[in-house]
């Protein structure tokens, strides 16, 4: 990266009493970056981001972000990004414009430049003819896209959204997503979710478990680090029982075998003989195989079970957690 | 620059303040409607002033003199003649099932000691398990033997014409409330409390409400301060108390004929000033409970109970134990009510009342200053 990175984070720690919500987290973002931070609720992404935000203080570590050290200047860092916050907050009883007006003089924007502002960012999430409904009354998709309009009207260089998609319907989260491509082409995203399909979306990904980072890459790279081999689907009856699913998993190579739907999936380490030939032969009667690839869910799975692993084996030698 | 943004930030809250309340019937209702009809429903429903005391007669003498005598007590109409009954204790019976406040005995003979030119005596016995009616219906009891005394010694001729009469007389009048009307004295009390009432709980609401939605933190995440946000949230509602003192003000002058002797600025300005104080009590409550539940709650604790007991709107403060006369000096309103019998009554100006003006600025400038600094912008 030739440009500096629009955030760097370093051993940021925070913790509540004798909670530690983040733990030793590092990493860095590129400019122009979509940073995708994924984890379970509770895993402590959204304590990350209020601290990169400048909301909460870091207990130890520090970030900069757009530059400014979040430890020593929050406030700098504050005026130079957008923050859309879980539940997107707005003032229901307000109207669209009356929201964008409130958050354009509450960054200092005033007059024309914020006239403008407000103009150029409804045309952006497409909300021109909404302006002077209340915002209680939109539907949610609609709802979401004025908060995100709020978080981007003073044009910050980077935009930090919190699980700006939860309880939106999938249509409304695509059209969300295409906007956040959109908002990439101009500034820096750090985004939150706990969506795997969304994920997909992003330049690079971060996975959080239990307040650290034990995984970051980018969604490609994840697959092979963490679900390496090949994925079979295999469809048919007389699947249900544990007699073929210990078949498939005596196969040579046999890494996992999940249960999906009324089939099984089986993967199998990169190097093993075992093709779909093999499966068929492994098992009786008529099935249907095919290929899968990896998803961020396999990826997350395995990462979850790795740290679930690890934190047992420390338990086992006597280690304190 | 700086100066400038400030402004603009402050603007933007204030201006997103005043959409909030302009859409809230029930802020509208709590901050204009209800101060009006409490101080009405207050101030009609609260009165010392006590005419047509029920007064039951037992007239054993049956004379014209008695009768006469009767006359000079119900003439006035600030007794009311129930009964007359012929047996004393049943008079009394009377007073104890509530029916008479006061039994007037005048017994047998009565005219007979009149016309030796003996002292007739009569007896006048009074409900006094409220002692705040007895003590009045005893003071008028007072006057209206004297008025008889001097009817009685008049027809009498003891007291000739120009001979100056009995020895000694006090000229007294009452000043500043002649007809001595307590709604004079309890208006201006009614008017602190319910300001002082309304005013805390419409910012203590404020905040908490942006607390509970989860606003605040997308708030905080703004480069707004937190001086910012305390002014902005106070100014429309500064705005709002400044007309809520004036209907309460025009509705009790007009309503129950108050007088304005004194200085209007003065008054305008106390007035701003205790809205001020008592605002920014609310919003310190808000910016440590956090809950609108809660803050509603203490608000109420803290500003209904001081206003009301301590402020010397009903007790008189110089009668309390030196423990409360201590605390009495933390109430705004007991301030404020100070300035308003002075300005209303009195004719008082800033000479008589700069001591309780300053109390009160140092009142409103401590809330905004400990609203400003507990206002941590960090969330827990």
């Amino acid at each position: 990266m030739t440009a500096p990175a629009a955030i760097v984070v370093q051993d940021l720690t925070r913790r509540f009493g004798t909670f530690t919500a983040v733990d030793r987290v590092g990493f860095e973002v590129g400019r122009g970056e979509i940073f995708g931070y994924l984890g379970a609720n509770g895993a402590g992404k959204s304590t990350t981001i209020r601290m990169l935000c400048g909301l909460l203080a870091p207990t130890e570590g520090d970030a900069i972000v757009a530059g400014h050290r979040i430890s020593t200047s929050p406030e700098q860092v504050k005026r130079s990004i957008g923050y859309m916050s879980q539940r997107f907050s707005l003032y229901p009883e307000l109207t669209v414009r009356h929201n964008l007006e409130f958050f354009g003089g509450a960054y200092g924007m005033s007059g024309s430049s914020l006239r403008q502002g407000i103009a150029s960012v409804l045309e952006q999430v497409d909300l021109v003819s909404q302006v002077d409904q209340s915002t209680g009354q939109l539907p949610g998709g609609m709802r979401q896209r004025v908060a995100l309009a709020c978080a981007i009207l003073h044009k910050p260089g980077i935009i930090f959204l919190d699980e700006p998609t939860a309880g939106v319907d999938p249509v409304a989260r695509r059209r969300f997503w295409a906007l956040i491509r959109s908002l990439a082409a101009s500034g820096t995203v750090f985004v939150t979710t706990h969506y795997m399909d969304e994920a997909e979306y992003c330049d690079r990904v971060g996975l959080m478990v239990a307040g650290r980072l034990p995984a970051l890459d980018t969604p490609a790279g994840l697959k092979t680090r963490f679900v390496p081999g090949r994925i079979w689907v295999v469809r048919g009856p007389g699947l249900r029982g544990e007699d073929a699913r210990a078949r498939l998993l005596a196969l040579p190579g046999a890494v996992e075998v999940q249960t999906l739907g009324a089939g099984l999936r089986v993967r199998v380490a990169a190097q093993a003989p075992t093709d779909a030939a093999a499966i068929q032969a492994a098992l009786s009667g008529p099935v249907s195989i095919d290929e899968d690839e990896a998803t961020l869910e396999d990826v997350f799975l395995a990462v979850v079970d790795a740290n679930a692993q690890a934190a047992g084996a420390s338990r086992a030698f006597g280690g304190a957690t | 620059m700086r100066a400038r943004r400030f402004l603009i930030r402050v603007w933007a809250l204030a201006h997103k303040e005043s959409l909030h309340i302009r859409r809230d019937p029930l802020t509208l209702y709590l901050g204009l409607l209800l101060p009006l009809i409490m101080a009405l429903l207050f101030g009609f429903g609260i009165s010392f002033d006590i005419d047509h005391i029920p007064l039951a007669v037992a007239d054993l003498d049956r004379s014209p003199q008695s009768r006469a005598l009767v006359q000079d007590f119900v003439a006035a109409q600030e007794f009311e003649y129930r009964a007359d009954l012929l047996d004393p204790d049943r008079a009394i019976r009377l007073m104890a099932s509530d029916r008479a406040t006061a039994v007037l005995t005048i017994p047998q003979g009565y005219a007979r000691s009149l016309d030796r030119g003996e002292t007739a005596v009569v007896g006048l016995q009074i409900d006094a398990s409220d002692p705040n009616t007895a003590q009045q219906a005893l003071a008028r009891a007072d006057i209206m033997a004297q008025v008889a005394t001097a009817r009685i010694a008049a027809e009498a001729g003891l007291l000739e014409k120009g001979s100056g009469g009995l020895p000694l007389s006090a000229r007294t009048w009452t000043r500043f409330n002649p007809a001595a009307r307590s709604a004079l004295f309890l208006v201006p009390g009614v008017t602190a409390y319910v300001l002082a009432l309304v005013a805390v709980l419409l910012t203590s609401l404020a905040v908490a409400r942006e607390w509970e939605r989860g606003s605040m933190e997308q708030l905080f995440a703004t480069p707004v301060g937190r001086l910012e946000i305390v002014i902005g949230k106070l100014l429309p509602y500064l705005a709002m108390g400044c007309v809520q003192v004036l209907l309460v003000m025009t509705a009790s002058a007009w309503v129950f004929d108050l007088p304005f002797r004194g200085s209007l600025v003065l008054l305008a300005f106390a007035s701003l000033l205790f809205m001020l104080g008592m605002l920014g009590q609310g919003l310190l409550i808000s910016v440590i409970t956090r809950n609108q539940m809660v803050a509603t709650q203490t608000s109420m604790l803290s500003a209904m109970l001081p206003s009301m007991l301590l402020s010397g709107f009903m007790f008189p403060i110089d009668n309390m134990p030196l423990f409360l006369r201590v605390i009495s000096h933390l109430v705004p309103a007991r301030y404020y009510i100070a300035i308003l019998r002075g300005v209303l009554l009195k004719g008082n100006g800033v000479a008589e009342l700069w001591g309780q003006v300053a109390m009160l600025a140092l009142f409103a400038l401590v809330m905004i200053a400990v609203s400003t600094v507990r206002f941590t912008r960090k969330l827990a």
